[in-house]
């Protein structure tokens, strides 16, 4: 099992959005949908605030409710990894895992009727690229890598920088990180 | 019994029955004409969101379910209620309710294929729907929630269709249907009805992301608020019967249903009043949905007016039915049943998948109404329920009269339905 993480330095994002341009480049998306968005947020207590941006789409959890509440398992595991992939062919649009999923990380096509996400770029992956958004960064605020492995980008900074998950409550094991 | 003997005989129950479906006066065919009306308008829609998709819909990435699923919710309460009939009839062998326990499998029937068409036209991909189907498509089992609803709607309308089919057949033939075949099946069906309930609760609330959902009292509450719909709805069903034919039924009957009607709707109100402290007394954010349903979230209040009315409309059949007088009074016993009916379709339709969306997770806010094509889509399956129960009840009634006034010829007292003293339990 190999788990894959991104790492967001939300130190460093300005919150430009290319990353949301390089997805949707990247993986034809259509207009007016997005696998990935940027979320702005403030944070700390008055007066010591805050802007945080953050980039922000599917955690790949390592329990995913969206992949277990799937009825057909169109949403499943792409080979032994944490990478949650949905099978189109499969997909019957019932949005069950829409429901299920914490992150709003889902969306439906339209007029096709199946329901697509982040897939962590796998193709890209599998020749040993980083995911689109990561690579536009204009900032290098984002990282992607194994976690497995204690030497990767991922793991160091993991080890080195104060860091938080979004809705970590929910049990879904996410994997994707922000920096603090 | 040979095999040669039933053949013909089952010839000729179906052809019979095709026969009184064909037969009836000029109500029941204006009836039919407005049903299969509404049926092809439903359908002439459904068709337009085929072609362009969820788009037509009003639900979005953030409320991905919405007047389908609801309607879906209430009708799978209403189909188990018909166990309120079942139980005190089987297991109590209470006879007046036993001449009219079919009907109850009827409207089951119907409401279970009502519900099942709910998902369907709610569904993305319609044509993938076989890999729902076991052993046909990959079924996600045991894992999936839907993957088990899938399952025991179906069952229970095979459980319900079987077990109509044999009491009906039999008394077609004249014969008092064998108590110790279909016994063990219609013990099955109890258990059945409510484990359609429980898993269609479970498929809410085993999403531990959306805390209006994400709660041990949703299963009991559904079962609650089902129990005062279902029996209300038919209640009413059996007076219309009562009303345009001569099938025996007895006011005890109704009586009996009204009583279960008030019991469920004062443990519904008791249950919505817990999950209200709960939520309120020492309000967290996980009460942002239910302070959206209820009192309105960042100025976004579509669903306050509708869960009030429910509210108010509860209330007032609770009252209602709780007064002995008014509960036997034929006509606040049915605009009770009405504002019952009328209130858990709100409370347990709209009023429970919505907010579960509102805010989303990660606090974003969209509201949600359904769209025209939804509402029309949504008036065809419920005429086409309308239709199923009327053909069922239509082809089933002349039998079941005929067998009854039999039996009670045989037994040297023929019955007159109105004048029979009713058997009160209460
Ligand atoms: S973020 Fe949502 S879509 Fe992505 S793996 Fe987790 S549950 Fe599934
Ligand atoms: S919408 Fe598709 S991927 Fe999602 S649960 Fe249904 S079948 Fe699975």
């Amino acid at each position: 099992m190999t788990t894959y993480a991104m790492v967001i330095d939300t130190r460093t994002c300005i919150g430009c959005g290319d990353c949301v341009v390089a997805c949707k480049n990247e993986n034809k998306v259509p207009a007016g949908l997005n696998r990935d968005w940027v979320v702005e947020a403030t944070r700390g207590e008055y007066p010591d605030l805050q802007t945080e941006f953050r980039s922000e789409r599917c955690n790949h959890c390592g329990h995913a409710t969206c992949v277990s509440s799937c009825p057909t398992g169109a949403s499943h595991y792409w080979k032994d990894t944490n990478i949650v992939l949905v099978a189109e062919e499969k997909c019957t649009g019932c949005k069950a895992c829409i429901a299920a999923c914490p992150y709003d990380a889902r969306l439906i096509m339209h007029p096709q009727g199946y329901v697509d996400k982040c897939t962590f770029c796998h193709h890209r992956v599998d020749q040993g690229l980083d995911p689109a958004c990561v690579s536009s960064c204009p900032t290098h605020c984002m990282h992607f890598g194994m976690l497995d492995d204690r030497d990767s980008n991922v793991s160091r900074l993991l080890r080195e920088r104060r860091h938080k998950v979004l809705l970590g409550e929910t049990g879904n094991d996410p994997h994707v990180y922000y920096l603090l | 019994m040979t095999s040669e003997a039933v053949k013909p005989s089952l010839r000729g129950f179906l052809v019979d029955s095709l026969g009184h479906l064909v037969r009836g006066r000029l109500m029941y065919w204006a009836w039919l004409v407005l049903l299969l009306g509404l049926i092809a308008l439903g359908g002439w829609h459904y068709t337009l969101q085929l072609r362009e998709g969820l788009v037509v819909t009003n639900m979005t990435n953030q409320v991905s379910w919405g007047f389908y699923i609801s309607n879906f919710t209430f009708l799978v309460g209403v189909a188990a209620a018909a166990v309120m009939l079942v139980v005190p009839a089987y297991i109590f062998h209470r006879k007046d309710l036993k001449d009219v326990v079919l009907m109850g499998d009827t409207m089951a029937i119907a409401a279970v294929t009502m519900a099942i068409l709910f998902v369907v036209v709610d569904l993305g991909r319609p044509d993938r729907f076989w890999h729902l189907i076991p052993f046909i498509g990959r079924f996600n089992f045991p894992q999936s929630m839907l993957a088990w609803d899938v399952i025991v709607l179906n069952g229970y309308l095979l459980l319900n269709f079987g077990i109509s089919f044999y009491i009906v057949f039999n008394h077609y033939r004249g014969r008092e249907p064998s108590e110790s075949r279909y016994f063990p099946w219609v013990l099955l069906a109890i258990f059945w009805a409510i484990s359609i309930h429980t898993v269609t609760a479970f498929l809410y609330s085993a999403n531990s992301a959306r805390p209006y959902w994400h709660n041990a009292l949703l299963a009991p509450r559904f079962i609650a608020s089902a129990f005062a719909s279902g029996p209300a709805l038919m209640a009413i069903g059996l007076q219309v019967i009562r009303g345009i034919s001569d099938y025996p039924i007895r006011q005890s009957v109704i009586n009996h249903l009204a009583l279960v009607a008030a019991i469920a709707l004062q443990v519904t109100l008791f249950f919505l009043l817990a999950d209200l402290f709960t939520d309120f007394y020492n309000e967290g954010e996980h009460a942002a949905s239910a302070r959206y349903l209820f009192f309105g979230l960042d100025g976004h209040s579509g669903l306050t007016p509708w869960i009030w009315t429910a509210v108010v409309l509860l209330t007032t059949a609770m009252l209602i039915l709780m007064i002995h007088p008014l509960r036997k009074h034929p006509v606040y016993m049915n605009i009770a049943f009405v504002l019952t009916i009328v209130g858990v379709w709100i409370e347990k339709g709209m009023g429970l998948v919505i907010p579960a969306f509102v805010p989303t997770p990660i606090g974003e806010i969209y509201e949600y109404s359904p769209s025209l094509t939804e509402i029309m889509v949504s008036v065809g399956i419920w005429a086409f329920g309308l239709l199923l129960f009327t053909m069922l009840a239509k082809a089933a009634l002349p039998v079941q009269c005929r067998f009854l006034r039999e039996k009670n010829r045989r037994a040297g007292t023929e019955r007159n339905p109105d004048s029979d003293p009713a058997v009160e339990p209460d």
